[in-house]
Formats: C-alpha cells, structure tokens, sequence
C-alpha cells in the first residue's frame, strides 16, 4: 500500500534522487488501495483508421532518406499470461541519429536532420505483432548529473486493453556502455526487470543489405478485461 | 504461459510530437449528456508549475457505461489526453459521468515521473464522494478533499493537483 516502503519488484519507485527530476514530483504520502479492478473496464478502443497506413515508417517523413543507421524494430505486445495484446495502439518517439529530437525543448547542439521527426504509431496485428521502420537514435548529454549522456533509447506508449495495462518505457540497446550510468534505466530495482527494456539484435528481422533489425517484446500487466483468445 | 512485466520509464520532456491526438481534449462519446469543462494546474513539491505533463482520463459515459467500441469516430470514446501548458494548466471538454459520485480517472505522466501518478477527479459534492464505496479506506480523511473538483460556474470545474508536500492530492496504487 505505501510505496515508499514497498519496493515494487518491476517498476521503479517515484522517488529516486539519482535522477534529480523525481525530488519534487514524488508524492510523500502513502499511496491509497482501490477496490480490485476499479481500473479493469476495457478500453479505450482505438476506432479503425486512427493509425493511417506509412505512420509506421519514420524513415519516409521527409522528402528523402534520413540520417543514420536504418533499423527495423519489432516485436510482440503480450499480457502477463503471455497472451497477444490485439489491435492495440504502440506510439514511439526518439532522437535522431545525432542525438536531437524533433522538440522545441531540446536545445542540445546537434543537428537537426529536416528528414527526420522520430515519431511513429503502430496498431499490432492478431498475433501482438507490431513493427516500425526508423533509424538508431543517437546518445545525448542531459543535465542530470556532470557528464551524464542518455543511453541510446526510443520511447514506447502503449494503451493496452484496459488502464490497468497502460505502460510508458523506454527500449534500449544491446552492449550500450551507458546504460550502467544511466539513472533512468537504473530506477528498476529488479536486475532482470532491467534487462528487460533492452531490445536484442535479430538480423533477420532486417532487410539484407538494407536495415539492421531489432526485437522488442513488451509485456504488460495482466488484465481481467483482457479477452480470452479464441 | 505467464511472462513477465516491461518496467515503466518515464515518459520524459520530449513526448508531444510523439503523443498528440488532434481534439483529444475534447472527450467523445456514442452519447449526447451534460457537457463540462474541467481546468486546473498541476504543481510540484515547491508550488512550482509542472509545465511539462501529460494527462489522461477515462470515465463512464453519461449514462453510467463503459465506452464502447467507436466505430466510426476520429479518437476513442470516453478518454482524454491532454498537456499541461507552461504555467501548468489544463483543460478538458467531456459529458459528466453518471453514478452517484461521478469522477474522471486520472493519469498523470511526466519528466521526473518514472510511472504514471493515478488519481481521480470527482464531479461530485464532497458528501456524496465521501460516500463512495471504493473511497472507504479514507472516507474520514481531510485529504479526501484533494479528489473533488470545485464548481466554477455553470457546468465548469476547477481541479488543482499538488504532486507532493502541503494539500497533496490523493494518488492511487495502481
């Protein structure tokens, strides 16, 4: 019930002063319990034709190719009983491949690449498969802590079935010297839990001589809601 | 077979391009009902405005059911999504809620939020919230205040969220 005394053995506390930003934004007082499922009513529905075809491509935003290492980035969007999360929506934003987003906030000195505005949405199939062409975000420095650089990462939003799904992360890269500097990724208590946010190299997820591919499975709580596959 | 959970991160101060569904401050539904506007500010643990927050919500529809499916529509029923401007504020368009004690839930995410802060908005008089069942846990308490939206007008709403120190709003374990 209160957690600040009960670590959370998957996600990370709303306190961690490693990263600064948390200091004033965590709440003090202990969290309140709701009744069991009091966020399990199913939903949002994402109405047909909400994603436009090509949205899943951040490589054709622009008038030619962009900068960087082309990818290929899929996966499968289970709940916790391993089951497909069907047609549900995935968002992902990131940096382009010199490190700078596309946002009127990120003043780092990098290039902007007029080819490239890292922002892309899916619906996943029947199986929970989803998949985005874009290329490998670069690393950038933030102001967190003296020369702390964010490990290359791409921001995933998904909306599950049910609120009680609902998950913002962040998928990161295999072999990444960063990540062990990275406060963000180190909020998650669990070792293993970490170790879940990185995306594994699948070459045959790629395109021959075209786009390194990577896989990301993302799992999500589960759901009463969730329906039973057929 | 069972697998096991993604961690959430946070959603960091970058997301807006990423996230932005156009008129998802205005709440859809399949039914006609009491239209209200719902504003405030959402503020840190020194009263300083949280300009860089994203909030959404999900609620029963005027009726009292849960959204369905939105054939047709241009976004899903039932839910907003919304950013807070640089001073903080927010505001969203919806139908009241049926039920006794109506309320919007509420998700907070933000730069410095490593998972989503879960409150909720009631549109209700404080008796009537405090009345209501799931709140039993701190229906005696001065913080249930945190979770009532005050009247602002003729079918408007005024709702302030402090995210942590003095009158910190009531969050919920998700």
């Amino acid at each position: 019930m209160n957690d600040m005394t009960r670590q959370d053995p998957v996600d990370p506390p709303y306190r961690y002063p490693e990263y600064r930003s948390t200091v004033l934004r965590a709440p003090r007082e202990p969290l309140v319990a709701l009744p069991p499922n009091a966020l399990d009513i199913p939903g949002p529905f994402v109405p047909k034709g909400f994603v436009r075809d090509g949205e899943s491509d951040l490589t054709a935003q622009g008038r030619s190719a962009p900068l960087g290492e082309k990818m290929i980035l899929a996966g499968r969007l289970l709940d916790a009983d391993g089951r497909p999360v069907r047609r549900s929506l995935v968002e992902i934003w990131q940096a382009n491949a010199s490190g700078r987003y596309h946002h009127p906030a990120d003043v780092h000195e990098a290039p902007l690449d007029p080819n490239f505005h890292g922002v892309g949405r899916a619906l996943t199939d029947d199986e929970g498969w989803y998949r985005f062409v874009t290329v490998k975000p670069g690393a950038y420095p933030w102001k967190n802590h003296p020369f702390a650089w964010r490990p290359q990462h791409i921001h995933f939003s998904l909306l599950g079935s049910a609120p009680v799904q609902r998950l913002v992360t962040q998928m990161y890269f295999p072999g990444d010297p960063l990540l062990a500097i990275d406060p963000v990724y180190n909020s998650v208590p669990d070792a293993a839990a970490r170790l879940r946010m990185i995306s594994t190299l699948a070459l045959e997820t790629g395109i021959e001589g075209i786009a390194l591919g990577y896989r990301f499975d993302i799992v999500l709580a589960g759901a009463k809601a969730t329906p039973l596959g057929p | 077979m069972a697998a096991q959970r993604t961690p959430s991160q946070t959603i960091g101060p970058f997301f807006h391009e990423g996230l932005r569904w156009k008129d998802a401050e205005k709440v859809a539904f399949a039914e006609t009902g009491q239209a209200i506007v719902l504003t405030g500010r959402v503020l840190d643990g020194a009263g300083e405005p949280v300009g860089d927050a994203m909030i959404e919500t999900w609620q029963l529809s005027p009726r009292g059911r849960a959204p369905a499916a939105a054939a047709g529509a241009s976004r899903p029923h039932g839910f907003a999504r919304v950013e807070t401007a640089k001073d903080g504020s927010f505001r969203i368009e919806t139908l009241l809620p049926g039920g006794p004690a109506p309320f919007l839930d509420v998700a907070i995410f933000a730069r410095g939020l490593l998972k989503p802060l879960r409150t909720r908005a009631y549109l209700a008089r404080e008796e009537m919230v405090r009345a209501d069942p799931a709140l039993a846990a701190i229906a005696a308490s001065p913080r249930i205040k945190t979770l009532v939206a005050l009247s602002a007008g003729d079918n408007a709403y005024r709702w302030d969220v402090r995210l942590q120190g003095d009158g910190e709003t009531v969050f919920f374990a998700a």
